[in-house]
């Protein structure tokens, strides 16, 4: 058991950041599922990225009185009972007030266990280990709920973590850590490497939360497929590491490459040359290596050598969530005003080709019959042309070119989706850049 | 290596990473995966039909007349048809474009020499009109020639236009069979009012 509990507390924080953004695949079926809007369920990620982050400090006041393992094997206890929780929620309102519940006992959950982790590994290697399970559970999180969803249901995701979290409660309670002391707040937060993560993380919304969007609804990919294309940004992360030991760049160097490479890799998503998922792959390499590089170094930097550490720990994860949050506000107005305007062009795409279509005319008016139901029908979604295709009875012969003409009609559809996202994600691309900026501009000479 | 070359060495690497992987798609057309621009109605645009004989001159009429419309109307060419497919009224701009715009049409194929004889298509006309059957068989036993130098095709189908009720026809869409109905009415009276207004030039 001793040698499994640092394990389980890495995997705790893992379980616990995946969440921010675990559920992005699940958010269509938890749509049909619970019988939502578009506009409720996106509640189901804003809630937990917005009450961890504005719990996070207080969170961190309480473990000044207290001691850690107590306050950790509580965090984690709330957490696992939240998650099975969500996993029955049979409404919309009651999955958003577990993700609360979730995000209250996951910020207990992160801080203690970076205290256990410490007591556990010593100092450097606790807080490293800690910071790496974070990046790591970020940027698994939205690959394992896709493949949960997609294997056996958006619950699944939530039952999962029920067993690992009811694990790792006692685990904690085995750790030996120091007695809780009472630390003056000896250091300000590190107000630069916050706004970066802050902002990192509203960048990043958009390529982990975007991006798989426009694979499910826009690219009518599925979630298995959208979750395994995804995983290109965990395994280029990975990559970070290494390539930073090989080239030892300064700390700052690592992270303002970082944000560079984020931004790029936005740029590369906004401008895909077709809908074919190997386009996605160079700009996601990218992302995964910039946020391998700079969430790593901007997190240690907040830390170093400031006390007390689960305070400044503390800030890095408000500002982190707040990021997301502040991500999600930003982009989605953009990207449904966009959806909505790409609805025109769209549709003025599909009656060109139905109306220069090699068919009868009897053909054409029966295709524009059926597609105009399957538009009307699916109001307010990319529309899938397909069941408006299979049910169509025209003349035999007419089959070879209604194919081409429903090939057609799915690329300019694709088309019309990628062109949406577009601005989504030069703005996430902007805010990497304004990562960038309040990590290498210079500021005022302290004083003292 | 000194420190100064190393500290390059990343973003050297990150700036050749980020330009290849834009520089590529650009190359391969990543800025303009757009959906399709509706062409400018107004440019001369080549329109052809799979179906043969009335149908196909039909429907080649109906594009160019939809060019011609909306190049009068200064919107796309699927932005009117798009509207024109709504339920509720059509504006009498919408109908007085759209009639001009197929009578365009019609001088476009007859300036183009691609209006066929009315001969060809008399066949198709008299099954579907509401000629009594003594008429018919009468105009079938006409020899072609005659037919057309009485009925010029271009006469024939301005008059079709002339006598056709858009804002009906434009309403009854969803229904294949009343549409016919209406059309062949309109033929018929074009016929008649043709071959009337041709009669004395015969005599």
């Amino acid at each position: 058991m001793r040698r499994a509990v640092a394990p389980l507390l890495t995997l705790t924080v893992a379980l616990v950041l995946a969440d921010s953004a675990v559920v992005t695949l699940a958010l269509p079926d938890i749509l049909v599922n619970l019988h939502t809007t578009v506009g409720q369920v996106a509640w189901v990620l804003i809630s937990f990225n917005l009450v961890l982050g504005l719990v996070a400090v207080p969170s961190a006041v309480v473990f000044d009185r207290a001691q850690p393992r107590l306050l950790t094997a509580a965090g984690i206890a709330v957490f696992a009972c939240a998650s099975a929780w969500c996993a029955s929620a049979g409404s919309i309102e009651v999955l958003v007030g577990a993700r609360c519940v979730q995000a209250l006992g996951g910020a207990f959950a992160l801080l203690g266990c970076l205290e256990l982790l410490v007591a556990a590994y010593g100092e450097r290697r606790g807080v490293a280990t800690w910071i790496s399970a974070g990046v790591a559970g970020t940027a698994i999180g939205p690959v394992a709920g896709g493949l949960l969803t997609q294997a056996f249901s958006w619950q699944a995701i939530f039952i999962v973590q029920v067993p690992c979290a009811a694990l790792a409660a006692p685990a904690a309670l085995a750790v030996r850590a120091a007695t809780p002391y009472v630390l003056p707040d000896r250091h300000r937060p590190a107000l630069r490497p916050n706004l970066a993560l802050a902002l990192l993380s509203a960048a990043l919304t958009a390529a982990l939360f975007l991006l798989v969007l426009l694979l499910v609804e826009g690219w009518q990919r599925s979630p298995a497929a959208a979750a395994l294309t995804v995983s290109v940004v965990p395994v280029a992360a990975l990559a970070a590491r290494p390539l930073a030991g090989l080239l030892r760049p300064p700390d700052e160097v690592e992270v303002a490459v970082g944000c560079f490479l984020i931004a790029g890799g936005l740029v590369g998503l906004a401008i895909p040359p077709s809908a074919e998922l190997a386009w996605t792959i160079a700009p996601q390499a990218l992302v995964g290596l910039g946020l391998g590089l700079a969430m790593d170094r901007l997190t240690s930097s907040a830390l170093r050598l400031r006390l007390p550490r689960a305070r400044h720990a503390a800030w890095t994860l408000g500002a982190r969530h707040l990021g997301v949050v502040l991500g999600l506000a930003l982009l989605t107005p953009v990207f449904t005003a966009d959806l909505r305007d790409a609805q025109m062009p769209a549709e003025e795409a599909i009656t060109s080709l139905v109306l220069d279509a090699p068919l009868q005319p009897q053909d054409k008016v029966a295709v524009a019959r059926a597609l105009g139901e399957e538009l009307t029908s699916q109001q307010g979604r990319i529309p899938d042309l397909h069941h408006a295709f299979a049910t169509l009875d025209v003349d035999p012969a007419s089959r070879p070119a209604t194919t081409t003409l429903e090939r057609d009609l799915d690329d300019q559809l694709e088309r019309a989706a990628t062109h949406a996202f577009r601005d989504s994600f030069l703005l996430g691309a902007l805010l990497a850049v304004l990562a960038l900026a309040a990590v290498v501009v210079p500021g005022r000479r302290s004083t003292r | 290596m000194t420190a100064g070359p190393r500290v390059l060495l990343l973003p050297v690497f990150a700036l050749a990473l980020v330009t290849g992987v834009l520089g590529i798609q650009l190359a391969h057309g990543g800025a303009s995966f757009e959906p399709l621009r509706p062409a400018d109605p107004c440019a001369v645009r080549d329109v052809s039909a799979q179906a043969s004989g009335i149908e196909g001159l039909s429907e080649r009429l109906v594009l160019l007349g939809l060019d011609g419309a909306a190049c009068r109307l200064h919107v796309s060419r699927e932005a009117l048809v798009l509207g024109l497919a709504q339920s509720g009224p059509r504006s009498p701009a919408q109908l007085a474009a759209l009639r001009a715009g197929l009578l365009d049409a019609v001088q476009k194929l007859k300036d183009a020499d691609a209006l066929p004889p009315s001969s060809a298509l008399v066949d198709d006309t008299l099954d579907s009109s509401d000629l009594n059957g003594f008429v018919k068989a009468a105009i079938r036993a006409i020899p072609d020639s005659v037919i057309n130098s009485a009925l010029p095709t271009d006469d024939v189908l301005t008059r079709t236009i002339d006598n056709l009720d858009l804002h009906t026809l434009l309403a009854n869409l969803d229904d294949q069979q009343g549409l016919n109905r209406q059309l062949a009415a309109a033929v018929s009276h074009a016929l008649k009012d043709s071959l009337t207004g041709q009669l004395p030039h015969l005599l």
